[in-house]
């Protein structure tokens, strides 16, 4: 089972998983929901000024990682047009998280 | 551009397709409220075991728990209700009665997947947004059925149209539009008016890939989103499925929050798993 827990963006870690999608003020999505953060993803979120993040706890097991990496790029894949389409977002971001949850 | 097929070339040459089965023709009458007999429709439905068999297949799936095994059409109306039923033999009928014919490059299974899909997707909206659910089904069962018209009567045009949408990495649909001058829903829904089916599913069909022009009120809207997320859902099974463009003021309009849209995959995902056995 994995919990998640607001971090401030000053401990966040590469390899951590999104547990919900970073907004900025306006609303719109930085980062979407269950992704795994990478360095230049942090960087960039200490650029546009966001304080915390909601993450998601323990780390897996390398396999479900791995799994959960190549359904990301799956669903991005069949999102390629579309990927910043406003019409899309809430789909791409509520399927990512669907699909990922079903993981489980 | 010369040696083009037009849209009505096309409709002179649907005559020559397969007709569905009597009874699905008889079944589509009384969803535009024709007068049939429910006892004798469940008759017809029976003496057709191909379709029959499929239906009872997905009746007596764990979609719908029942306690003991449905044997017979005439139990699976009794048990799930005529509506139910009349759903399930339509898409059985559809499925079995319009064959894809021979185009190379054109995957029936693919398509089969995505369009069961999209009227699963269909009914599960209905159920949130309080639309007719039978409606939906239908017009989500029938959504691409004029690209079906079309690889059956040009399977050579239609083949290039693939092979273009592939190499460009671009929507059918936009390729189609290009190459024959018209698209799928244009045929769909000229098909389904001589099929006389209710307006509200022949306009359905005409938009829903241009929501914003069909009937207000109508249900493009909501067709228009079942197909987003049949093929978010990737049911197809294609490695170049492409997600198509949505109109993002018809997405607002349908004011699907977080968590019931969560909800729709869900449920789209379990009723597909039934639904699919319909396929074969």
């Amino acid at each position: 089972m994995s919990e998640t827990r607001t971090l401030p963006l000053a401990q966040a870690l590469p390899g951590m998983l999104l547990a919900a999608p970073v907004l900025d003020a306006g609303g719109n999505v930085l980062l979407p929901a269950a992704l795994t953060l990478t360095e230049n993803h942090i960087e960039s979120l200490h650029r546009r000024g966001i304080a915390t993040l909601a993450i998601s706890t323990p780390a897996e097991p390398v396999d479900i990682a791995r799994k959960r990496e190549e359904l990301r790029a799956r669903v991005m894949h069949i999102f390629r047009h579309t990927v910043d389409d406003p019409g899309s977002q809430a789909l791409l971001h509520a399927v990512l998280a669907f699909r990922q949850e079903q993981l489980k | 551009m010369s040696g083009q097929p037009t849209l009505s070339d096309m409709l002179a040459r649907i005559q020559r397709l397969p007709a569905l089965p009597a009874v699905a023709l008889e079944l589509l009458d009384t969803l535009s409220g024709g007068d049939s007999d429910v006892a004798v429709l469940a008759r017809h439905i029976a003496q057709d075991q191909a379709i029959a068999a499929r239906v009872l297949r997905v009746a007596n799936s764990p979609f719908y728990g029942l306690q003991s095994r449905v044997g017979s059409i005439h139990d699976a109306v009794v048990v799930l209700g005529f509506s139910t039923v009349r759903s399930l033999v339509l898409a059985a009928a559809v499925v079995t009665g319009l064959p894809g014919g021979h185009c190379a490059g054109f995957d029936p299974h693919r398509f089969w997947r995505h369009v069961m899909g999209t009227a699963v997707a269909a009914q599960s909206l209905a159920q949130r947004l309080r639309r007719p659910p039978e409606s939906l089904f239908v017009a989500g069962l029938l959504h691409d059925i004029g690209r079906l018209a079309m690889v059956s009567i040009y399977p050579e045009q239609f083949a290039r149209a693939l092979v273009i949408a592939r190499e460009r990495d671009c929507s059918l649909r936009e390729v189609e539009l290009e190459i024959f001058g018209f698209d799928h829903t244009a045929v769909g829904a000229a098909l389904t008016l001589r099929w006389h089916l209710p307006e509200e599913i022949i306009d359905a069909l005409a938009y829903h890939h241009q929501p914003e022009l069909g009937a207000p009120g109508g249900l493009a809207p909501i067709i228009h989103y079942a197909d987003a997320i049949s093929t978010a859902l990737d049911f197809e099974e294609a490695e170049d499925t492409l997600m198509p463009r949505l109109h993002p003021a018809t997405i607002d309009a349908l004011g699907l929050g977080w968590q019931s849209l969560t909800e729709v995959l869900a449920d789209t995902r379990t009723r597909f798993e039934s639904y699919r056995l319909l396929l074969g």
